[in-house]
């Protein structure tokens, strides 16, 4: 360990101010506090300090991601067994899933270190460990066969427009792995909207996910419902498109074609509730944002009758269970700097969410998947909203002042 | 009885707390008076080195407002006048002549009444040029921006605070049980300076006499520092609004003017206390004002590299072996000056080694800690986690609060509330900030920039 610590030591010297090195400090010290934490002591303010630091919280985000993964590369292959029909045993399945996330993986780290460092040593700021969870992130989202060249784009640009153009870390106003997912959904739509994208089979092979059953059934699919004399509602599609089992259960544990991480409730909850126990992600928005799901799906149901549409026919349960929106709501909407900073704030922002993921879902059948982009949307609003929770503490002063 | 209920806050569970016995006081051969305690003054020295004074008498003025002069905190030579850059006053030593202090003059002895019944018959200039006049007029400091409070001013209301929840600090209960007749003398010369309320704030079931008396609306508080703090005390009964000016006294500070009051005569003698885990055996002693660490830290501290702290650990000055205690400080904490650099720290699974608000070691918090200076962790860009949210409870929003300050915009800062908080209000939004941002240094820069531009 000392030799370790003074070979450290050592090289930091070289980064030091007025070494040829110095403009690499920010990515020497990220590095250096990898191995040892750091030896800065408190010079002004409270002497003393809580051990939390940023490094920690966002290791903490990760290791809370860290299920999803494995779930993601077993899933995979599962589905794969499930199309050939070759049968095979989990660790065959996870070994050949694995075999597709960590290209991805890789990728994208070599991508989002690339942008922050650069960054970090062009602006001179600090590296924020938060490029990690952005990376992290990523992955996640994508379906398993996307190509690494778009990947690596995608993850550029949601680095660089999402996050650094602003100034970084805590200056952002979009997340930055939504911006990435967004990039690629816009810019190469064919890899990763469809249904011959979210399993990976043989050639043409369709793994339609749950969301797109209902957005758009199949005139197969409606004929055979009409001949059984079932009406066009999302659990009678549900039942019987697809050769996938999109029972509730099933929905929840996540065996089912879909993005990398989204496709088990089970995992993502669980790290919910590890994120909120340790007081780093807010639970006032992922409580909040269920609430405006469940509200408007709800409200939806209702109208069901009077439309053709079988997005309206989908229950709040089901809304919650599938697609992406658990883990939309987990993971990137209460991430703390893009979403809103005060509590009030907090449930305006999280109920907007749920809404908007609903009415994107239903009203737009082109864009199935609505968390993505009512994230995004209430990124944009978030410091709107907080600007007024603001504003009444102000009025307030005001009034008292007067 | 008003009762305030402080949810947002924490206690910190820091290993070296004082034992509850006072020990006698040690040697105090020096005490330093350093005009460097008191903010935005431009001192001018009315004596020079070698120059032999009596307690109480004048040792410097300020510029800025003439009548406001600084006494002597003891008897005897001015044994050394101590300077910092561009001719900047840093300390007057005096070295203490204990037999000279037991004289005292007859115009020293003038007192403002004679008896505790003859109050009605005085009226704030009264107790005001008493207080200029004896050169007693630094013990009273003001809300905002927390300095000498200014003599022509009409403070909206005057508050103390005799629950000190700040990590290891004195315990008033403890210190001040015998001085019932001085705390109430002075808390009923004090109800003189202002028109409006005197708010003393107490721990439940604390000072129970003070509610006997009419002159004084006791607010008792409960819950975690920073819960009695006097800006949190006041943001919850009476805020301070744009040019409010509220008046504020030490705890500890109140049994030496009511001795003023009521016999004329300037005791500086108050109650510290020697705590922290580097501390050898934490205790309170009799002490006085701006006495010399050395003789309570030599020789009770665990190792050489310590930080002697006069003050609390989150708002105190860093200080030396050869420092003096503050103006207002009651307290000296003493902590080890770490350089130790754990392997993968952010790896740590947590037990006794650690401490954190967050529930992020397992096991940590149980056992009182030993805090050393680490700042455990590298300066980050500020992530909105709601960490300070946590342990701040007024009715600001910080977050944006700070924000207004970094963009320099006045009318927000006054807008946000920047009147109601002081650095110690947002001591421990440092404190447990995962980013390592001194929110207390940013609140003081909007304070300064502010007072600056009036």
């Amino acid at each position: 360990m000392n030799f370790l610590k003074k070979i450290l030591a050592e090289s930091g010297k070289l980064f030091e101010e007025g070494k040829p090195l110095s403009w690499a400090f920010p990515i020497w010290e990220a590095t250096d506090t990898i191995f040892f934490s750091t030896e800065k002591q408190t010079d002004s303010g409270p002497h003393i300090r809580d051990n939390m630091d940023i490094k920690r919280t966002m290791f903490f985000v990760v290791i809370a991601l860290i299920p999803c993964y494995l779930f993601g590369a077993y899933n995979i292959g599962y589905l794969h067994s499930a199309a050939t029909g070759v049968s095979s045993s989990v660790v065959s399945d996870f070994i050949l899933g694995m075999s597709y996330v960590t290209p991805i993986l890789i990728t994208t780290f070599v991508a989002g270190a690339i942008c922050e460092l650069s960054f970090a040593v062009i602006r001179k700021h600090e590296v924020n460990e938060g490029f990690l969870v952005t990376c992290a992130l990523i992955p996640l989202t994508m379906p398993p066969d996307i190509p690494l060249w778009q990947l690596f784009i995608g993850t550029c640009f949601g680095i660089i427009i999402g996050k650094e153009i602003f100034g970084g870390v805590g200056t952002n106003v979009f997340n930055p792995a939504l911006t990435a997912r967004a990039f690629i959904y816009f810019a190469f739509p064919t890899k990763i909207s469809g249904d011959k994208v979210w399993a990976v089979g043989p050639d043409g092979y369709s793994g339609a996910t749950a969301l797109s059953i209902p957005a758009n059934p199949t005139t197969d699919i409606i004929a055979k419902l009409n001949e059984k004399d079932l009406g066009i509602t999302a659990a009678n599609l549900f039942d019987n498109t697809t050769q996938f089992d999109f029972s509730t259960l099933n929905l929840f544990w996540g065996l089912i074609p879909g993005s990398i991480g989204e496709t088990n409730k089970l995992l993502i909850l669980l790290g919910a509730i590890f994120l909120i126990y340790c007081g780093i992600a807010s639970w006032r928005i992922m409580v909040s944002s269920v609430l405006g799901l469940v509200l408007t799906a709800g409200l939806f149901n209702l109208l069901a009758d009077h439309s053709t549409n079988a997005m309206l026919t989908i229950t709040p349960l089901q809304h919650i269970l599938i697609g992406s929106f658990l883990f939309g709501t987990v993971f990137m909407a209460s991430e703390p700097v893009t979403s809103t900073h005060t509590n009030k704030g907090r449930w305006i922002y999280g109920f907007m969410i749920g809404v908007l993921t609903v009415i994107i879902r239903s009203v737009n059948p082109a864009y199935p998947e609505g968390v993505m982009l009512a994230i995004l949307i209430m990124n944009m609003f978030a410091p709107l909203i907080d600007y007024y929770v603001i504003k009444s503490n102000i009025n307030m002063r005001l009034l008292r002042n007067a | 009885m008003l009762k305030i209920k402080v949810k947002k806050g924490h206690n910190i569970n820091i290993a070296g707390v004082a034992s509850r016995e006072i020990l006698a006081p040690q040697k105090n051969d020096s005490v330093s008076l350093s005009p460097e305690n008191f903010r935005y003054i431009k001192p001018k020295l009315l004596v020079k080195e070698n120059d032999v004074v009596k307690l109480g008498d004048p040792i410097f003025f300020d510029k800025l407002c003439p009548e406001v002069k600084w006494p002597a905190i003891a008897s005897g030579k001015i044994s050394k006048i101590v300077y910092g850059e561009r001719r900047s006053i840093k300390e007057i030593i005096f070295n203490v002549d204990t037999s000279l202090e037991s004289e005292h003059s007859s115009s020293q002895q003038k007192k403002l009444y004679n008896t505790r019944g003859e109050f009605d018959t005085t009226n704030k200039d009264d107790v005001v040029n008493y207080l200029l006049e004896k050169n007693m007029w630094p013990f009273i400091t003001q809300r905002p921006f927390n300095k000498v409070a200014n003599p022509s001013d009409n403070p909206k209301s005057i508050i103390v605070s005799l629950a000190n929840t700040a990590p290891l600090s004195v315990d008033y209960n403890f210190t001040l049980s015998s001085n019932k007749d001085t705390i109430v003398s002075a808390l009923a010369n004090l109800k003189k300076l202002t028109a409006g309320k005197l708010f003393v704030a107490v721990n439940p079931g604390e000072f129970d006499y003070l509610s006997d008396l009419d002159f004084v609306d006791v607010i008792q508080v409960e819950g975690p520092h920073p819960a009695g703090n006097v800006g949190v005390v006041l943001n919850h009964i009476s805020p301070i609004n744009s040019k409010d000016v509220v008046w504020t006294v030490q705890g500890h500070h109140l049994p030496i003017l009511g001795k003023l009051f009521s016999d004329g005569l300037f005791d500086p003698s108050i109650t510290i206390n020697l705590s922290g885990p580097a501390v050898n055996d934490p205790s309170y002693f009799k002490s006085r004002i701006g006495a010399s660490l050395e003789s309570y830290c030599k020789g009770n501290v665990s190792s050489n590299q310590v930080r002697i702290i006069s003050g609390d650990v989150l708002t105190g000055k860093q200080s030396t072996m050869n420092g003096y205690l503050g103006f207002y400080h009651s307290s000296i904490s003493v902590i080890e000056e770490s350089f130790d650099r754990s392997f993968i720290g952010w790896f740590h699974p947590g037990g006794s080694s650690r401490y954190s608000v967050f529930n992020a070691y397992l096991g940590s918090n149980k056992a009182p800690y030993k805090f050393t200076t680490l700042q455990n962790g590298s300066h980050r860009a500020f992530v909105p986690i709601g960490a300070w949210e946590k342990v701040f409870p007024m009715n600001i929003y910080i977050n944006a609060l700070l924000r207004s300050i970094e963009a320099n915009d006045f009318e927000e800062m006054e807008q946000l509330g920047i009147y109601e908080c002081d650095e110690e209000d947002v001591a421990l939004c440092s404190f447990v900030c995962p980013s390592k941002t001194d929110v207390g240094e940013i609140i003081r820069k909007g304070l300064d920039t502010i007072y600056f531009d009036q």
